[in-house]
């Protein structure tokens, strides 16, 4: 319920009796007295808000139709930062497709992980706290920090071929192979997001009213039968959350390919962000912010998504 | 003969549980025992085969190492300035707005919250460039004005403060506006108090966001006395030829504080991360 202009004055005529008509002065007055600290409570986020990310938010695509490169003044060139980059840059294509297949197979299992291990978690086990812990570490972890261990452990010494080399496997330098690059840092990227998932997942499972369990039960549902029709269909919510949350985080990845692979061996591993870093490092400002929007429409299409699949919820 | 069974069959299952458990958390817990273990190690042990699970021998030296051969110090003190700064302002900011979002009338509340809630959908990387200019601009860049004040308030943060503001009752405020309380009085000492459990979980997070944050300090800042932990770390790595005893032994340091904050505080930040992700 909001008051308009107009009712402020009528409601003050109202207790005034009939006066003549109340001046602009006064109104603002009675306005100011009425709503100054609300407006004031708020003021600092609407502030920051505006001009750390409303006003970045307009210049960044002001800047995308420029040419600007360090210490000359930006110039105007309308699409053509858009266009060479879908149509003249092969490294942005294939950060592209890098960054697609690290949120295929990084969504592909990081979720489903999480789901199985709240799903043992859920069974009344015993140090429960303890496991969810264990799965929760990295979460809270830096990922510089967690890159920095998992760069040690993928080391051509490091722990992971001496492992395989004891059981007689064969071993490669998994970060500078580009067969293999991409893939250990999304291994690394799993091990440390699922536990998120777990959580997550393991209060909504909490949260499922156990009296549907028993009726299925009654219906002589077995514990198959019981997960495909009660558990999944009460997660389902949930579990287009997790996704969505998921798809639009993972298009970000960039702290640890900058850490693990400085987006090598010869591009193997680059991906959106680390392009558009890689750009504003050469002080491309314009071709950067370029990326930075085409990343944004990409990740406005999963936000679409969302509120879509979350509103049919309500 | 068939209730055995069942048993038999229900502990086998179980067994199974616990093996799994057990195995996936040893994986989990591996990478940060090898953390710990190889800042504890001689250089030379590093990468020794078959690999050493115990240092042989042990030593603290590369604690004390960190502290002197590097600006270390200086980037703890930066990180946990930085964070502190940041979650007192956003506790301020967010509790106090989202009071007022949550329990006052005013024209154009409900459009206002629903712009800013856009906002949350536009991923930081879109705004780094004008941001960076920003500051450059400000002449703020390489201070702590450029690590602090653009995270000074989050959307998120309001977010999450109004809803656990909706929740106290309306009743006990109006009582309080009854006796004469000002607006800012009521928020004070009526909200804020009830709003206490929230504050500890809006704490939490901001404090793990910025004390892990990385792109933004590391553009931002371009001396050895601004870089935060996260990207001292980074950096160590490519300025000296990989020290890894040192590198581990600064990277424990930098996993301690959220692990000591999780384990004293594991309620709040599992109620925090559910608060938004599954509807009561």
């Amino acid at each position: 319920m909001t008051l308009t202009w107009t009712d402020i004055g009528r409601s003050h005529e109202h207790c005034r009796g009939k006066r003549m008509e109340t001046s602009i002065a006064r109104r603002i007055g009675v306005f100011v007295r009425k709503y100054y600290w609300a407006y004031l409570f708020i003021l600092g986020p609407v502030i920051s808000t505006t001009v750390f990310l409303f006003i970045p938010m307009v210049s960044s695509f002001a800047f995308s139709l420029t040419e600007w490169s360090g210490l000359q003044p930006p110039q105007f060139v309308g699409l053509a930062n858009y266009k060479k980059l879908l149509f003249d840059d092969p490294k942005f294509v294939k950060s592209f497709v890098n960054t697609t297949i690290f949120v295929i197979l990084g969504q592909g299992s990081g979720p489903i992980f999480g789901l199985i291990s709240a799903l043992a978690l859920n069974q009344k086990v015993r140090f429960r706290a303890g496991f969810r812990t264990a799965y929760f570490l990295p979460v809270m972890t830096s990922l510089v920090v967690v890159a920095t261990v998992w760069k040690m452990l993928y080391n051509e010494n490091g722990l992971i071929n001496g492992l395989l080399r004891t059981v007689d496997l064969p071993t490669t330098r998994w970060l500078n192979n580009p067969a293999t690059a991409l893939v250990s840092v999304i291994v690394t990227s799993v091990w440390q997001g699922f536990g998120f998932e777990t959580v997550i997942f393991l209060a909504a499972l909490q949260a499922i009213p156990q009296e549907l369990y028993e009726a299925a039960m009654i219906d002589g549902a077995n514990a198959w039968n019981r997960f495909w029709h009660v558990t999944l269909p009460s997660l389902r919510p949930v579990i287009v959350m997790i996704y969505i949350i998921g798809i639009i985080g993972t298009y970000q990845v960039f702290d640890q390919i900058y850490v693990m692979t400085d987006g090598g061996p010869v591009n193997a591993s680059r991906t959106i962000v680390f392009h558009l870093w890689d750009n504003f490092h050469y002080m491309k400002f314009g071709y950067a912010s370029a990326v930075a929007y085409v990343l944004f429409a990409v990740l406005a299409l999963f936000s679409y998504l969302q509120m879509k699949f979350l509103g049919r919820e309500d | 003969m068939a209730t055995s069974r069942i048993g038999v069959r229900k502990l086998v299952g179980r067994t199974g549980i616990y093996v799994a458990l057990i195995v996936s958390s040893i994986v989990m817990l591996v990478p940060f025992y090898w953390m710990v273990s190889t800042s504890l190690k001689v250089e030379a042990d590093v990468f020794a085969y078959p690999p050493e699970w115990i240092p042989q021998p042990a030593t603290l030296l590369h604690y004390a190492e960190v502290w002197t051969s590097l600006p270390f110090a200086r980037f703890l003190f930066n990180s946990l300035f930085v964070a502190a700064m940041v979650t007192a302002s956003n506790v301020f900011f967010s509790t106090i707005a989202g009071y007022a979002f949550a329990k006052l009338r005013f024209p154009g509340r409900d459009k206002l919250f629903f712009v800013l809630l856009l906002t949350l959908m536009v991923p930081f990387q879109v705004n780094l460039i004008p941001l960076y200019k920003m500051m450059d601009l400000f002449r703020w860049v390489d201070t702590y004005w450029a690590l602090i004040v653009p995270s000074a308030t989050s959307v998120f943060g309001l977010y999450l403060m109004r809803q656990y503001i909706l929740s106290i009752p309306d009743e006990l405020l109006d009582s309080a506006r009854m006796d004469g309380c000002s607006e800012f009085g009521i928020f004070w000492r009526i909200v804020a108090p009830l709003a206490l459990p929230g504050v500890a979980t809006l704490a939490i997070f901001s404090f793990m966001g910025s004390w892990t944050s990385f792109l933004w300090p590391m553009i931002v800042t371009n001396s050895m006395n601004m870089r935060t932990l996260p990207v001292g770390i980074a950096l160590l790595q490519e300025y000296h030829t990989t020290n890894w005893t040192q590198i581990m032994a600064g990277s424990t340091i930098a996993a301690l504080p959220m692990i000591i904050v999780f384990l004293f505080m594991q309620r709040q930040f599992i109620e925090g991360l559910t608060a938004g992700a599954v509807k009561q």
